[in-house]
Protein backbone atom coordinates (compact mmCIF):
# COMPACT_ATOMS: atom_id res chain seq x y z
CA UNK A 1 0.00 0.00 0.00
CA UNK A 2 1.31 3.38 -0.86
CA UNK A 3 0.44 6.44 1.10
CA UNK A 4 0.39 9.89 -0.35
CA UNK A 5 2.33 12.54 1.43
CA UNK A 6 0.11 14.81 3.48
CA UNK A 7 -1.51 14.47 6.83
CA UNK A 8 -5.14 13.94 7.52
CA UNK A 9 -5.42 17.48 8.73
CA UNK A 10 -4.10 18.89 5.48
CA UNK A 11 -6.41 16.72 3.42
CA UNK A 12 -9.48 17.48 5.44
CA UNK A 13 -8.78 21.09 6.20
CA UNK A 14 -8.73 22.78 2.82
CA UNK A 15 -12.01 23.76 1.24
CA UNK A 16 -13.16 22.48 -2.10
CA UNK A 17 -12.06 24.75 -4.87
CA UNK A 18 -9.81 26.71 -2.55
CA UNK A 19 -7.59 29.24 -4.21
CA UNK A 20 -4.32 28.04 -5.57
CA UNK A 21 -3.02 31.58 -5.97
CA UNK A 22 0.19 32.25 -4.17
CA UNK A 23 0.44 35.07 -1.63
CA UNK A 24 1.83 37.69 -4.05
CA UNK A 25 -0.74 37.01 -6.75
CA UNK A 26 -3.86 37.82 -4.77
CA UNK A 27 -2.96 41.46 -3.89
CA UNK A 28 -1.90 41.93 -7.52
CA UNK A 29 -5.22 40.60 -8.82
CA UNK A 30 -7.19 42.76 -6.34
CA UNK A 31 -5.20 45.88 -7.27
CA UNK A 32 -5.59 45.25 -11.01
CA UNK A 33 -9.31 44.62 -10.57
CA UNK A 34 -9.76 47.83 -8.56
CA UNK A 35 -7.90 49.78 -11.25
CA UNK A 36 -9.99 48.18 -13.99
CA UNK A 37 -13.15 49.01 -12.08
CA UNK A 38 -12.21 52.69 -11.72
CA UNK A 39 -11.09 53.01 -15.35
CA UNK A 40 -14.18 51.18 -16.60
CA UNK A 41 -16.45 53.42 -14.55
CA UNK A 42 -14.81 56.71 -15.48
CA UNK A 43 -13.32 56.40 -18.98
CA UNK A 44 -16.49 55.76 -21.02
CA UNK A 45 -18.30 58.70 -19.40
CA UNK A 46 -15.42 60.95 -20.45
CA UNK A 47 -14.68 59.62 -23.92
CA UNK A 48 -17.83 57.93 -25.24
CA UNK A 49 -20.89 59.68 -26.64
CA UNK A 50 -24.37 59.25 -25.22
CA UNK A 51 -25.43 56.73 -27.85
CA UNK A 52 -22.47 54.49 -27.19
CA UNK A 53 -23.03 54.78 -23.46
CA UNK A 54 -26.67 53.76 -23.89
CA UNK A 55 -25.64 50.73 -25.91
CA UNK A 56 -23.07 49.87 -23.27
CA UNK A 57 -25.65 50.17 -20.50
CA UNK A 58 -28.03 47.88 -22.34
CA UNK A 59 -25.14 45.47 -22.83
CA UNK A 60 -24.23 45.54 -19.15
CA UNK A 61 -27.82 44.87 -18.06
CA UNK A 62 -28.08 42.05 -20.58
CA UNK A 63 -24.73 40.79 -19.29
CA UNK A 64 -25.99 40.74 -15.69
CA UNK A 65 -29.04 38.80 -16.82
CA UNK A 66 -26.79 36.46 -18.82
CA UNK A 67 -24.63 36.01 -15.73
CA UNK A 68 -27.60 34.67 -13.79
CA UNK A 69 -28.61 32.30 -16.60
CA UNK A 70 -25.01 31.16 -17.13
CA UNK A 71 -24.53 30.35 -13.45
CA UNK A 72 -27.50 28.02 -13.43
CA UNK A 73 -26.42 26.50 -16.74
CA UNK A 74 -22.80 25.99 -15.82
CA UNK A 75 -23.16 24.97 -12.19
CA UNK A 76 -26.45 23.11 -12.14
CA UNK A 77 -26.81 22.03 -15.76
CA UNK A 78 -30.18 23.79 -15.96
CA UNK A 79 -31.14 26.09 -18.83
CA UNK A 80 -33.74 28.69 -17.85
CA UNK A 81 -35.88 30.26 -20.56
CA UNK A 82 -37.88 32.47 -18.25
CA UNK A 83 -35.28 35.05 -17.24
CA UNK A 84 -37.26 37.82 -18.92
CA UNK A 85 -40.36 37.16 -16.83
CA UNK A 86 -38.42 37.96 -13.66
CA UNK A 87 -36.49 40.81 -15.29
CA UNK A 88 -39.58 42.49 -16.68
CA UNK A 89 -41.79 41.32 -13.83
CA UNK A 90 -39.64 43.12 -11.27
CA UNK A 91 -39.99 46.29 -13.35
CA UNK A 92 -43.77 45.96 -13.41
CA UNK A 93 -43.88 45.34 -9.67
CA UNK A 94 -41.78 48.44 -9.06
CA UNK A 95 -44.01 50.58 -11.27
CA UNK A 96 -47.19 49.22 -9.67
CA UNK A 97 -45.80 49.65 -6.16
CA UNK A 98 -45.00 53.29 -6.91
CA UNK A 99 -48.24 54.19 -8.62
CA UNK A 100 -50.84 51.90 -7.03
CA UNK A 101 -49.46 51.18 -3.57
CA UNK A 102 -48.10 54.69 -3.07
CA UNK A 103 -44.70 53.56 -1.87
CA UNK A 104 -41.44 55.46 -1.88
CA UNK A 105 -38.81 54.31 -4.36
CA UNK A 106 -36.78 52.43 -1.75
CA UNK A 107 -39.88 50.67 -0.39
CA UNK A 108 -41.00 49.79 -3.91
CA UNK A 109 -37.56 48.34 -4.71
CA UNK A 110 -37.52 46.24 -1.56
CA UNK A 111 -41.08 44.97 -2.02
CA UNK A 112 -40.54 44.19 -5.72
CA UNK A 113 -37.39 42.22 -4.98
CA UNK A 114 -39.07 40.39 -2.12
CA UNK A 115 -41.99 39.36 -4.34
CA UNK A 116 -39.56 38.20 -7.03
CA UNK A 117 -37.71 36.06 -4.47
CA UNK A 118 -40.98 34.56 -3.16
CA UNK A 119 -42.11 33.85 -6.74
CA UNK A 120 -38.75 32.24 -7.54
CA UNK A 121 -38.87 30.13 -4.38
CA UNK A 122 -42.40 28.96 -5.17
CA UNK A 123 -41.68 28.24 -8.84
CA UNK A 124 -38.32 26.68 -8.03
CA UNK A 125 -39.87 24.43 -5.40
CA UNK A 126 -42.06 23.00 -8.16
CA UNK A 127 -39.58 22.70 -10.99
CA UNK A 128 -35.99 22.20 -9.81
CA UNK A 129 -36.65 18.51 -9.18
CA UNK A 130 -37.40 17.88 -12.84
CA UNK A 131 -34.92 16.84 -15.52
CA UNK A 132 -33.08 19.59 -17.45
CA UNK A 133 -35.37 19.45 -20.51
CA UNK A 134 -38.54 19.61 -18.43
CA UNK A 135 -37.00 22.41 -16.37
CA UNK A 136 -36.30 24.43 -19.51
CA UNK A 137 -39.84 23.95 -20.80
CA UNK A 138 -41.37 24.77 -17.41
CA UNK A 139 -39.40 28.02 -17.12
CA UNK A 140 -40.53 28.86 -20.64
CA UNK A 141 -44.15 28.11 -19.73
CA UNK A 142 -44.00 30.12 -16.51
CA UNK A 143 -42.34 33.00 -18.34
CA UNK A 144 -44.97 33.03 -21.07
CA UNK A 145 -47.75 32.97 -18.47
CA UNK A 146 -46.30 36.02 -16.72
CA UNK A 147 -45.72 37.72 -20.06
CA UNK A 148 -49.27 37.09 -21.18
CA UNK A 149 -50.86 38.06 -17.88
CA UNK A 150 -49.64 41.69 -18.07
CA UNK A 151 -51.58 42.20 -21.30
CA UNK A 152 -54.83 40.80 -19.91
CA UNK A 153 -57.68 43.27 -20.29
CA UNK A 154 -58.82 42.68 -16.72
CA UNK A 155 -55.43 43.80 -15.40
CA UNK A 156 -55.09 46.78 -17.72
CA UNK A 157 -55.70 49.26 -14.91
CA UNK A 158 -52.64 47.93 -13.13
CA UNK A 159 -50.33 46.91 -15.97
CA UNK A 160 -51.27 49.35 -18.70
CA UNK A 161 -51.93 46.50 -21.12
CA UNK A 162 -49.88 46.59 -24.33
CA UNK A 163 -48.84 50.20 -23.61
CA UNK A 164 -46.99 49.32 -20.45
CA UNK A 165 -46.48 51.64 -17.49
CA UNK A 166 -44.63 54.87 -16.96
CA UNK A 167 -42.77 54.89 -13.67
CA UNK A 168 -43.67 57.79 -11.40
CA UNK A 169 -40.46 58.02 -9.45
CA UNK A 170 -40.90 59.53 -5.98
CA UNK A 171 -38.00 60.47 -3.76
CA UNK A 172 -34.47 59.26 -4.33
CA UNK A 173 -32.52 56.01 -4.23
CA UNK A 174 -29.15 56.30 -2.54
CA UNK A 175 -29.10 60.00 -3.36
CA UNK A 176 -30.04 59.56 -7.02
CA UNK A 177 -33.18 61.12 -8.47
CA UNK A 178 -35.14 59.89 -11.48
CA UNK A 179 -33.21 62.28 -13.74
CA UNK A 180 -29.91 60.81 -12.56
CA UNK A 181 -30.96 57.30 -13.54
CA UNK A 182 -32.04 58.59 -16.95
CA UNK A 183 -28.72 60.36 -17.45
CA UNK A 184 -26.46 58.18 -19.62
CA UNK A 185 -23.20 59.10 -17.91
CA UNK A 186 -24.51 58.65 -14.38
CA UNK A 187 -26.36 55.45 -15.15
CA UNK A 188 -23.24 54.00 -16.78
CA UNK A 189 -21.52 54.12 -13.38
CA UNK A 190 -24.56 52.47 -11.75
CA UNK A 191 -24.73 49.70 -14.39
CA UNK A 192 -20.96 49.19 -14.33
CA UNK A 193 -20.99 48.89 -10.53
CA UNK A 194 -23.99 46.55 -10.63
CA UNK A 195 -22.20 44.32 -13.15
CA UNK A 196 -19.20 44.09 -10.85
CA UNK A 197 -21.35 43.35 -7.80
CA UNK A 198 -23.30 40.67 -9.68
CA UNK A 199 -20.02 39.24 -11.01
CA UNK A 200 -18.55 39.09 -7.50
CA UNK A 201 -21.68 37.42 -6.11
CA UNK A 202 -21.55 34.78 -8.84
CA UNK A 203 -17.79 34.39 -8.40
CA UNK A 204 -18.26 33.83 -4.66
CA UNK A 205 -21.16 31.43 -5.23
CA UNK A 206 -19.11 29.40 -7.71
CA UNK A 207 -16.25 29.07 -5.26
CA UNK A 208 -18.47 28.39 -2.27
CA UNK A 209 -19.60 25.04 -0.99
CA UNK A 210 -22.91 25.66 -2.77
CA UNK A 211 -21.05 25.81 -6.09
CA UNK A 212 -19.11 22.64 -5.36
CA UNK A 213 -22.29 20.78 -4.40
CA UNK A 214 -24.16 22.05 -7.47
CA UNK A 215 -21.41 20.87 -9.80
CA UNK A 216 -21.31 17.48 -8.12
CA UNK A 217 -25.11 17.15 -8.28
CA UNK A 218 -25.04 18.12 -11.96
CA UNK A 219 -22.50 15.41 -12.62
CA UNK A 220 -23.87 12.56 -10.55
CA UNK A 221 -27.00 13.27 -8.58
CA UNK A 222 -27.53 9.70 -7.48
CA UNK A 223 -24.06 9.45 -6.00
CA UNK A 224 -24.67 12.70 -4.16
CA UNK A 225 -27.86 11.35 -2.62
CA UNK A 226 -26.04 8.16 -1.69
CA UNK A 227 -23.39 10.33 -0.06
CA UNK A 228 -26.03 11.81 2.22
CA UNK A 229 -26.61 15.10 0.36
CA UNK A 230 -29.95 16.76 -0.08
CA UNK A 231 -29.80 17.50 -3.81
CA UNK A 232 -32.96 19.57 -3.88
CA UNK A 233 -32.11 22.45 -1.55
CA UNK A 234 -28.88 23.53 -3.31
CA UNK A 235 -30.64 23.72 -6.68
CA UNK A 236 -33.52 25.65 -5.17
CA UNK A 237 -31.07 28.04 -3.49
CA UNK A 238 -29.27 28.59 -6.80
CA UNK A 239 -32.56 29.18 -8.61
CA UNK A 240 -33.66 31.78 -6.07
CA UNK A 241 -30.24 33.45 -6.15
CA UNK A 242 -30.15 33.84 -9.94
CA UNK A 243 -33.73 35.10 -10.01
CA UNK A 244 -32.91 37.67 -7.35
CA UNK A 245 -30.05 38.88 -9.55
CA UNK A 246 -32.33 38.93 -12.61
CA UNK A 247 -34.96 40.83 -10.64
CA UNK A 248 -32.43 43.41 -9.44
CA UNK A 249 -31.28 43.78 -13.04
CA UNK A 250 -34.88 44.39 -14.14
CA UNK A 251 -35.23 47.07 -11.47
CA UNK A 252 -32.15 48.84 -12.80
CA UNK A 253 -33.60 48.68 -16.28
CA UNK A 254 -36.89 50.27 -15.23
CA UNK A 255 -35.10 52.97 -13.25
CA UNK A 256 -33.09 53.81 -16.32
CA UNK A 257 -35.85 53.58 -18.91
CA UNK A 258 -38.56 55.20 -16.79
CA UNK A 259 -41.17 52.85 -18.16
CA UNK A 260 -41.88 49.15 -18.46
CA UNK A 261 -43.67 47.37 -21.28
CA UNK A 262 -44.60 43.80 -22.25
CA UNK A 263 -41.50 43.76 -24.50
CA UNK A 264 -39.29 43.48 -21.42
CA UNK A 265 -41.05 40.21 -20.49
CA UNK A 266 -40.90 38.67 -23.94
CA UNK A 267 -39.27 35.42 -24.94
CA UNK A 268 -36.85 37.35 -27.14
CA UNK A 269 -35.27 38.89 -24.02
CA UNK A 270 -34.77 35.39 -22.59
CA UNK A 271 -33.26 34.04 -25.79
CA UNK A 272 -31.03 37.12 -26.21
CA UNK A 273 -29.81 36.49 -22.68
CA UNK A 274 -28.97 32.92 -23.55
CA UNK A 275 -27.16 34.01 -26.72
CA UNK A 276 -25.18 36.64 -24.79
CA UNK A 277 -24.13 33.97 -22.27
CA UNK A 278 -23.04 31.62 -25.05
CA UNK A 279 -21.12 34.36 -26.87
CA UNK A 280 -19.21 35.43 -23.78
CA UNK A 281 -18.89 31.99 -22.24
CA UNK A 282 -20.90 30.50 -19.40
CA UNK A 283 -17.94 29.43 -17.28
CA UNK A 284 -17.08 32.40 -15.08
CA UNK A 285 -18.21 35.88 -14.14
CA UNK A 286 -16.60 37.85 -16.96
CA UNK A 287 -17.83 35.90 -19.98
CA UNK A 288 -21.57 36.67 -19.74
CA UNK A 289 -20.90 40.39 -19.15
CA UNK A 290 -18.59 40.49 -22.18
CA UNK A 291 -21.26 38.55 -24.10
CA UNK A 292 -23.93 41.07 -23.13
CA UNK A 293 -21.80 44.00 -24.30
CA UNK A 294 -20.81 42.24 -27.53
CA UNK A 295 -24.43 41.34 -28.22
CA UNK A 296 -25.64 44.89 -27.66
CA UNK A 297 -23.05 46.52 -29.96
CA UNK A 298 -23.35 43.76 -32.57
CA UNK A 299 -27.14 44.16 -32.68
CA UNK A 300 -26.69 47.85 -33.37
CA UNK A 301 -24.26 47.14 -36.21
CA UNK A 302 -26.42 44.36 -37.64
CA UNK A 303 -29.46 46.66 -37.47
CA UNK A 304 -27.59 49.35 -39.38
CA UNK A 305 -27.31 46.89 -42.28
CA UNK A 306 -30.99 46.01 -42.02
CA UNK A 307 -30.36 42.33 -41.38
CA UNK A 308 -30.34 41.94 -37.62
CA UNK A 309 -31.83 38.43 -37.47
CA UNK A 310 -29.70 37.09 -40.33
CA UNK A 311 -26.41 38.32 -38.90
CA UNK A 312 -27.40 37.33 -35.36
CA UNK A 313 -28.14 33.80 -36.55
CA UNK A 314 -24.83 33.62 -38.40
CA UNK A 315 -22.95 34.93 -35.39
CA UNK A 316 -24.58 32.31 -33.12
CA UNK A 317 -23.56 29.51 -35.49
CA UNK A 318 -20.01 30.83 -35.78
CA UNK A 319 -19.60 31.21 -32.02
CA UNK A 320 -21.06 27.82 -31.13
CA UNK A 321 -19.00 26.01 -33.77
CA UNK A 322 -15.70 27.88 -33.52
CA UNK A 323 -15.75 29.09 -29.92
CA UNK A 324 -17.88 26.66 -27.92
CA UNK A 325 -16.47 28.08 -24.67
CA UNK A 326 -17.34 31.62 -25.71
CA UNK A 327 -15.05 34.61 -26.25
CA UNK A 328 -13.64 34.66 -22.72
CA UNK A 329 -13.50 30.87 -22.42
CA UNK A 330 -11.73 30.59 -25.79
CA UNK A 331 -9.26 33.29 -24.84
CA UNK A 332 -8.43 31.57 -21.56
CA UNK A 333 -8.03 28.22 -23.31
CA UNK A 334 -5.63 29.84 -25.78
CA UNK A 335 -3.63 31.49 -23.02
CA UNK A 336 -3.46 28.49 -20.69
CA UNK A 337 -0.78 26.48 -22.56
CA UNK A 338 1.37 29.62 -22.78
CA UNK A 339 0.94 30.31 -19.08
CA UNK A 340 1.87 26.71 -18.28
CA UNK A 341 4.94 26.90 -20.51
CA UNK A 342 5.99 30.15 -18.85
CA UNK A 343 5.57 28.64 -15.40
CA UNK A 344 7.60 25.60 -16.48
CA UNK A 345 10.42 27.81 -17.81
CA UNK A 346 10.48 29.79 -14.55
CA UNK A 347 10.57 26.57 -12.56
CA UNK A 348 13.42 25.19 -14.68
CA UNK A 349 15.34 28.44 -14.33
CA UNK B 1 -28.06 -4.20 12.82
CA UNK B 2 -30.19 -4.88 9.73
CA UNK B 3 -33.30 -7.02 9.62
CA UNK B 4 -35.00 -7.64 6.31
CA UNK B 5 -38.52 -8.93 6.86
CA UNK B 6 -40.61 -10.54 4.13
CA UNK B 7 -39.19 -8.08 1.62
CA UNK B 8 -40.82 -8.11 -1.80
CA UNK B 9 -40.09 -5.96 -4.86
CA UNK B 10 -41.90 -6.05 -8.18
CA UNK B 11 -41.07 -4.51 -11.54
CA UNK B 12 -44.54 -4.33 -13.02
CA UNK B 13 -45.70 -7.93 -13.14
CA UNK B 14 -42.25 -9.34 -12.58
CA UNK B 15 -41.56 -10.33 -8.99
CA UNK B 16 -37.88 -9.53 -8.48
CA UNK B 17 -37.84 -10.31 -4.76
CA UNK B 18 -40.35 -12.48 -2.99
CA UNK B 19 -40.71 -12.31 0.80
CA UNK B 20 -37.02 -12.44 1.55
CA UNK B 21 -35.95 -12.62 5.21
CA UNK B 22 -32.40 -11.85 6.16
CA UNK B 23 -30.49 -10.63 9.18
CA UNK B 24 -27.14 -8.87 9.01
CA UNK B 25 -25.08 -8.40 12.16
CA UNK B 26 -22.39 -5.83 12.91
CA UNK B 27 -19.91 -8.52 13.80
CA UNK B 28 -17.13 -7.47 11.46
CA UNK B 29 -17.87 -10.27 9.03
CA UNK B 30 -18.39 -9.76 5.31
CA UNK B 31 -21.77 -11.11 4.30
CA UNK B 32 -21.80 -12.23 0.67
CA UNK B 33 -24.92 -12.49 -1.47
CA UNK B 34 -24.64 -14.72 -4.50
CA UNK B 35 -27.01 -16.20 -7.03
CA UNK B 36 -27.57 -16.55 -10.74
CA UNK B 37 -28.47 -13.61 -12.97
CA UNK B 38 -31.94 -12.32 -12.15
CA UNK B 39 -31.85 -13.76 -8.65
CA UNK B 40 -32.65 -10.35 -7.16
CA UNK B 41 -29.27 -9.60 -5.59
CA UNK B 42 -28.96 -6.00 -6.76
CA UNK B 43 -32.69 -5.45 -6.17
CA UNK B 44 -32.16 -6.55 -2.58
CA UNK B 45 -29.47 -3.90 -2.09
CA UNK B 46 -31.61 -1.29 -3.89
CA UNK B 47 -34.52 -1.96 -1.56
CA UNK B 48 -32.35 -1.93 1.55
CA UNK B 49 -30.63 1.37 0.70
CA UNK B 50 -33.82 3.11 -0.43
CA UNK B 51 -33.11 3.29 -4.13
CA UNK B 52 -36.16 1.16 -4.86
CA UNK B 53 -39.33 1.10 -2.81
CA UNK B 54 -40.40 -2.39 -1.72
CA UNK B 55 -43.86 -3.59 -2.64
CA UNK B 56 -44.07 -5.54 0.59
CA UNK B 57 -42.24 -6.27 3.81
CA UNK B 58 -39.99 -4.05 5.86
CA UNK B 59 -36.40 -3.01 6.35
CA UNK B 60 -35.36 -2.51 9.95
CA UNK B 61 -32.12 -0.77 10.78
CA UNK B 62 -30.97 -0.74 14.38
CA UNK B 63 -34.49 -1.67 15.38
CA UNK B 64 -36.20 1.14 13.46
CA UNK B 65 -38.43 0.58 10.44
CA UNK B 66 -36.69 2.63 7.75
CA UNK B 67 -38.60 1.28 4.74
CA UNK B 68 -39.83 4.75 3.82
CA UNK B 69 -36.75 6.73 4.77
CA UNK B 70 -34.88 8.62 2.06
CA UNK B 71 -31.55 7.55 0.63
CA UNK B 72 -29.82 10.63 2.08
CA UNK B 73 -31.26 9.93 5.54
CA UNK B 74 -29.97 6.37 5.45
CA UNK B 75 -26.53 7.57 4.43
CA UNK B 76 -26.41 10.15 7.19
CA UNK B 77 -27.36 7.43 9.66
CA UNK B 78 -24.54 5.13 8.76
CA UNK B 79 -25.77 3.11 5.79
CA UNK B 80 -23.58 3.38 2.69
CA UNK B 81 -23.43 1.64 -0.65
CA UNK B 82 -21.30 1.29 -3.73
CA UNK B 83 -22.63 0.60 -7.20
CA UNK B 84 -22.45 -2.16 -9.78
CA UNK B 85 -21.66 0.45 -12.42
CA UNK B 86 -18.97 2.77 -11.22
CA UNK B 87 -20.59 5.90 -9.83
CA UNK B 88 -17.91 8.50 -9.23
CA UNK B 89 -17.62 12.18 -10.10
CA UNK B 90 -15.75 12.03 -13.39
CA UNK B 91 -14.76 15.70 -13.46
CA UNK B 92 -13.63 16.02 -9.87
CA UNK B 93 -10.22 14.85 -8.73
CA UNK B 94 -10.17 11.84 -6.44
CA UNK B 95 -9.26 14.07 -3.50
CA UNK B 96 -11.93 16.67 -4.29
CA UNK B 97 -14.72 14.12 -4.29
CA UNK B 98 -13.55 12.31 -1.20
CA UNK B 99 -13.17 15.62 0.60
CA UNK B 100 -16.58 16.89 -0.53
CA UNK B 101 -18.29 13.83 0.95
CA UNK B 102 -16.06 13.78 4.03
CA UNK B 103 -16.83 17.42 4.83
CA UNK B 104 -20.54 16.78 4.49
CA UNK B 105 -20.46 13.72 6.71
CA UNK B 106 -18.06 15.33 9.19
CA UNK B 107 -15.37 12.70 8.66
CA UNK B 108 -12.05 14.35 9.47
CA UNK B 109 -10.11 11.11 9.23
CA UNK B 110 -10.96 10.13 5.69
CA UNK B 111 -7.29 9.62 4.85
CA UNK B 112 -7.75 6.14 6.33
CA UNK B 113 -10.03 5.38 3.41
CA UNK B 114 -7.42 6.66 0.95
CA UNK B 115 -4.93 4.31 2.56
CA UNK B 116 -7.22 1.31 2.67
CA UNK B 117 -8.33 1.75 -0.93
CA UNK B 118 -4.75 2.45 -2.03
CA UNK B 119 -5.65 5.72 -3.73
CA UNK B 120 -2.65 7.79 -2.64
CA UNK B 121 -1.15 7.97 -6.12
CA UNK B 122 -4.36 9.20 -7.74
CA UNK B 123 -5.50 12.01 -5.47
CA UNK B 124 -4.80 14.84 -7.91
CA UNK B 125 -6.21 13.08 -10.95
CA UNK B 126 -9.71 13.54 -12.26
CA UNK B 127 -11.67 10.34 -11.70
CA UNK B 128 -12.66 10.20 -15.36
CA UNK B 129 -9.03 9.91 -16.36
CA UNK B 130 -7.94 7.03 -14.17
CA UNK B 131 -8.14 3.31 -14.89
CA UNK B 132 -11.47 1.58 -14.40
CA UNK B 133 -10.12 -0.60 -11.62
CA UNK B 134 -9.05 2.48 -9.68
CA UNK B 135 -12.44 4.10 -10.30
CA UNK B 136 -14.00 1.03 -8.69
CA UNK B 137 -11.84 1.65 -5.64
CA UNK B 138 -12.88 5.33 -5.58
CA UNK B 139 -16.50 4.17 -5.72
CA UNK B 140 -15.99 1.95 -2.68
CA UNK B 141 -13.97 4.69 -0.96
CA UNK B 142 -16.88 7.13 -1.33
CA UNK B 143 -19.06 4.58 0.43
CA UNK B 144 -16.53 4.10 3.21
CA UNK B 145 -16.30 7.78 4.12
CA UNK B 146 -18.12 8.78 7.27
CA UNK B 147 -17.34 5.44 8.91
CA UNK B 148 -20.63 3.77 7.97
CA UNK B 149 -21.95 1.07 10.24
CA UNK B 150 -23.55 -0.84 7.41
CA UNK B 151 -21.83 -1.10 4.05
CA UNK B 152 -23.69 -2.40 1.00
CA UNK B 153 -21.57 -3.19 -2.05
CA UNK B 154 -22.91 -4.18 -5.41
CA UNK B 155 -20.33 -6.20 -7.32
CA UNK B 156 -17.27 -4.23 -6.26
CA UNK B 157 -15.22 -6.59 -8.41
CA UNK B 158 -17.12 -5.88 -11.63
CA UNK B 159 -14.64 -5.14 -14.42
CA UNK B 160 -11.66 -6.20 -12.33
CA UNK B 161 -9.49 -9.24 -12.92
CA UNK B 162 -9.86 -12.23 -10.59
CA UNK B 163 -6.63 -11.27 -8.83
CA UNK B 164 -7.74 -7.63 -8.40
CA UNK B 165 -11.14 -8.75 -7.15
CA UNK B 166 -9.60 -11.08 -4.60
CA UNK B 167 -7.23 -8.35 -3.44
CA UNK B 168 -10.10 -5.87 -3.09
CA UNK B 169 -12.13 -8.41 -1.12
CA UNK B 170 -9.19 -9.03 1.18
CA UNK B 171 -8.91 -5.29 1.85
CA UNK B 172 -12.63 -5.10 2.54
CA UNK B 173 -12.59 -8.14 4.81
CA UNK B 174 -9.76 -6.64 6.85
CA UNK B 175 -11.45 -3.24 7.03
CA UNK B 176 -14.85 -4.64 8.03
CA UNK B 177 -13.20 -6.84 10.64
CA UNK B 178 -11.12 -3.99 12.01
CA UNK B 179 -14.08 -1.60 12.27
CA UNK B 180 -16.53 -4.26 13.46
CA UNK B 181 -19.09 -3.08 10.99
CA UNK B 182 -21.81 -4.87 9.08
CA UNK B 183 -21.20 -5.37 5.38
CA UNK B 184 -23.16 -6.97 2.58
CA UNK B 185 -21.47 -7.66 -0.71
CA UNK B 186 -23.20 -8.86 -3.86
CA UNK B 187 -20.74 -10.57 -6.15
CA UNK B 188 -20.55 -12.90 -9.12
CA UNK B 189 -17.04 -14.05 -8.32
CA UNK B 190 -17.93 -16.99 -6.08
CA UNK B 191 -14.29 -17.79 -5.35
CA UNK B 192 -13.69 -14.32 -3.91
CA UNK B 193 -16.91 -14.54 -1.86
CA UNK B 194 -16.06 -17.95 -0.44
CA UNK B 195 -12.50 -16.85 0.28
CA UNK B 196 -13.34 -13.64 2.13
CA UNK B 197 -16.94 -13.72 3.39
CA UNK B 198 -17.74 -15.22 6.76
CA UNK B 199 -21.36 -15.67 5.81
CA UNK B 200 -23.05 -16.23 2.48
CA UNK B 201 -26.66 -15.90 1.38
CA UNK B 202 -27.88 -17.44 -1.84
CA UNK B 203 -30.84 -16.02 -3.75
CA UNK B 204 -32.56 -17.73 -6.63
CA UNK B 205 -35.41 -16.29 -8.71
CA UNK B 206 -36.07 -13.63 -6.07
CA UNK B 207 -36.30 -16.09 -3.21
CA UNK B 208 -34.02 -16.79 -0.31
CA UNK B 209 -32.42 -20.17 -0.87
CA UNK B 210 -29.87 -20.53 1.89
CA UNK B 211 -27.67 -18.69 4.38
CA UNK B 212 -24.61 -20.12 6.06
CA UNK B 213 -20.85 -20.22 6.21
CA UNK B 214 -19.01 -20.79 2.92
CA UNK B 215 -18.49 -24.45 3.71
CA UNK B 216 -22.18 -24.91 4.59
CA UNK B 217 -23.20 -23.22 1.35
CA UNK B 218 -20.81 -25.32 -0.70
CA UNK B 219 -22.34 -28.43 0.81
CA UNK B 220 -25.95 -27.34 0.41
CA UNK B 221 -27.56 -29.52 -2.25
CA UNK B 222 -30.17 -26.94 -3.20
CA UNK B 223 -27.47 -24.34 -3.80
CA UNK B 224 -25.41 -26.77 -5.81
CA UNK B 225 -28.40 -27.65 -7.91
CA UNK B 226 -29.60 -24.08 -8.45
CA UNK B 227 -26.34 -22.18 -8.80
CA UNK B 228 -22.99 -23.72 -8.04
CA UNK B 229 -23.39 -26.92 -10.04
CA UNK B 230 -20.24 -28.88 -10.64
CA UNK B 231 -18.11 -25.75 -10.16
CA UNK B 232 -18.50 -26.13 -6.40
Amino acid sequence: MTRRAGTGGSLAGAAIGASGASSWRMPLIVSASALLFVIGAAAPTRFAGEFVLRLGEEGLLLGILALSVAFLMNQAGLVALGAASVYGGAGYLFAIAMSEWDMTAIEALAVSLLIVVIYAAFLGALIVRTNPLAFMMLTLAAGEMVSHSVTLEGLRDYTGGADGLVVNFKGSIFGMQAADFANASRFWIVAWSAAWIAGLIIWAARRSRLGAILRAVRENEERMRFSGFNTYAPRLTAFVLVNAIAGACGLLHVLNAGFVSPDSLGLSVSTNTLVAALIGGVDGSIGPIVGGLAFSFAQDQFGAHGATQLFTGLAIVVFIVLLPSGVVGGLLEALQPRARALARRRKDA
Amino acid sequence: MLAIEKLSVSYGRVQALCEVDLEIRDDGVLHGVIGPNGAGKSTLLDAVCGRRRPTGGAVRYRGEDITRRSVAWRRRHGMARSFQRTSVFQNLTVLEQLRLVAQHLGDERFEDVIHVMDLGDYLDQKAGRIAYGVQRRVDVALALIGRPQLLLMDEPGAGLSAVETLRLFQHLRDLVGERKMAAVVVEHDVDAVFACCGKVTVLDLGRHLATGTPSEIRADRRVVAAYLGSAA
